[in-house]
């Protein structure tokens, strides 16, 4: 301590003779060895209107703003934008036409995106290569797909009803399924958007429940949930037709790549026990879906950190669809699987 | 609903008139301030079971209005964001271009790849090699032994073919998602609580 105390003067006389002797440039420039300040002042200012100089002694006396304001015969226009968009789209021939979703004084705008969720940038950069190459099938040049009989069929008989009927459905089924084209460059599954769902059947009876799920799943998507109304009225579920029961978010982009992090990174692996996505979810055509049970989703980590704040009986649980731009279930199951989501049982496609 | 609760029972004063035909005396010497200076929201609940206060509290922050006032920008203000908008689509539209890209270059040279090798025997040898090569004969470079034929030729594009086992899954240790710096040891091992 001492000794440090005596050398102390001494560092800083020795610091004061060396600034005086190298001068003021090149003090400044210490730390940028490697740069020429010089040329960096050349080069930022090269287009800069600093280097114009004073202006001439008869335009300085002629400018006068005031005067030649109160001359105006006619005032010019504000400076603040006085056209009001209208609050409503009435459609495309309506003259009166709202501002694009881009435009702040658009009522859609929405500013952002904020981040770049680590998600995405994962998809980018490796699973979105790697899926290509896993489901890659080669085809040799001069390759012709054999033809098809049409999904679509004519109606063969004798009646005379069946004349320029509508063709008929496919084979087992009313609607004509999604086909699966070749995985190209073109056509990587990736992830379109996630719907958190939720029905609280307690709110027949108490709107408590309904309000509090609204609130924990705003919580844990990010998303202002929104109402539905039951369509029929149900004898046996004691429901009436036009009851507020479910709630539903939709997200996209940012929002559902946070959500689908948290969900297969923090909720996930805090679950007891936790098998995985049950094999045999989807729709057949690249859609998969699954649930947390109330204790499941109090594991959220917006949930957690104010478990006081919502009464823990009215926690909902919810089901999360996620909509994949595959068409069948299988290559959306492998996206999933690649994300992080494990399904467990027999896979069914 | 039942959100507004809070609400109209703050607006009911208001809106409770006295009857026109009462005379004004009574009406001057009537109380008006409430007896009991206890807030309204805690005074003895009389009917029905008492609510969660966490209840009252989640309903009165879900009353927001809907959608917030537009953004008014003065002139410049909006061509500076107009600008920047711009800009940033731009970029946006760049990097998905850049991104097909890299992806096409990729699926073509798999593509490359895998017609190579379907046309190659054993030895690395394509029909075309053995014919520049001269005739196959015995005293020849390829050793006697004709590129393109027998069972030799494309059988390790048969074997990149095989998607055996593929559909199944992925090991579950590949779906991690990238960190901006991976931390050199994962595992605190001294870590105890």
């Amino acid at each position: 301590m001492a000794l440090q105390q005596g050398l102390r003067p001494l560092r800083r006389s020795i610091w004061s003779s060396q600034s005086s002797q190298l001068g003021l440039a090149a003090q400044q420039s210490r730390g940028y060895a490697s740069t020429d300040i010089a040329d960096t002042i050349q080069d930022l200012e090269s287009a800069s209107s600093l280097r114009a100089g004073t202006p001439a002694e008869d335009t300085t006396s002629q400018y006068d703003p005031v005067g030649r304001a109160r001359r105006r015969k006619i005032q010019l226009p504000p400076s603040r934008y006085q056209f009001r968009p209208p609050k409503y789209y009435r459609g495309p021939l309506h003259p009166h036409q709202p501002p694009p979703a881009s435009d702040p004084a658009s009522r859609e705008f929405q500013p952002g995106p904020f981040s770049l969720p680590r998600l995405e940038q994962t998809y980018q950069s490796t699973f979105a290569q790697d899926l290509m190459t896993l489901a890659y099938t080669h085809f040799p040049p001069g390759y012709v797909a054999p033809t098809k009989s049409a999904r679509l069929r004519k109606w063969e008989g004798e009646s005379p009803y069946y004349k320029n009927r509508p063709l008929r459905g496919p084979r087992g089924a009313d609607v004509l399924r999604l086909l699966r084209k070749p995985i190209t460059f073109r056509n990587v599954p990736k992830l379109e958007r996630v719907t958190v769902h939720s029905m609280i059947s307690a709110a027949k009876d108490d709107s408590a429940h309904l309000h509090v799920a609204g609130m924990v799943m705003q919580a844990i998507t990010g998303v202002r949930a929104s109402a539905f109304k039951t369509k029929k009225s149900v004898a046996g579920f004691d429901v009436r037709a036009n009851q507020y029961l479910s709630l539903t978010c939709e997200l996209k982009g940012e929002d559902m790549h946070h959500f689908l992090s948290k969900v297969i990174d923090v909720v996930m692996p805090k679950i007891k026990d936790y098998r995985g996505v049950k094999g045999s979810t989807g729709d057949s055509s690249g859609n998969l879906a699954f649930g947390f049970t109330n204790e499941e989703v109090a594991l959220f980590p917006e949930v957690e950190v104010n478990y006081d704040s919502y009464p823990p009986k009215m926690i909902p649980g919810c089901h999360i669809m996620i909509h994949t731009s595959a068409t069948n279930d299988r290559d959306a199951r492998l996206l999933l699987q690649q994300i992080g989501v494990p399904f467990y049982g027999k896979l069914v496609n | 609903m039942n959100s507004l609760a809070p609400l109209r029972c703050l607006r009911a004063p208001l809106v409770k008139r006295q009857p026109v035909s009462q005379p004004s005396v009574t009406l001057a010497l009537q109380q008006t301030s409430a007896f009991s200076s206890t807030e309204n929201r805690q005074k003895r609940n009389k009917g029905g079971p008492k609510k969660d206060a966490r209840i009252t509290q989640i309903r009165y922050f879900l009353q927001h209005p809907k959608t917030p006032r537009p953004l008014r920008f003065s002139r410049l203000r909006y061509l500076r964001h107009w600008t920047i908008h711009r800009a940033w689509q731009l970029y946006q539209s760049n990097l998905r271009k850049s991104r097909e890209l890299e992806l096409e270059r990729q699926y073509n040279s798999m593509r490359e790849a895998c017609e190579a090798l379907r046309l190659m025997d054993g030895n690395g040898m394509t029909v075309e090699d053995g014919l520049l090569e001269g005739d196959g004969a015995p005293g020849g470079k390829s050793g006697g032994k004709i590129a393109g034929t027998g069972k030799d030729v494309g059988r390790l594009y048969r074997i990149a073919m095989e998607k055996k086992g593929i559909w199944d899954s992925v090991p579950i240790e590949y779906a991690r998602i990238q960190t901006d710096g991976p931390p050199k040891d994962g595992w605190n091992h001294e870590w105890s609580r």
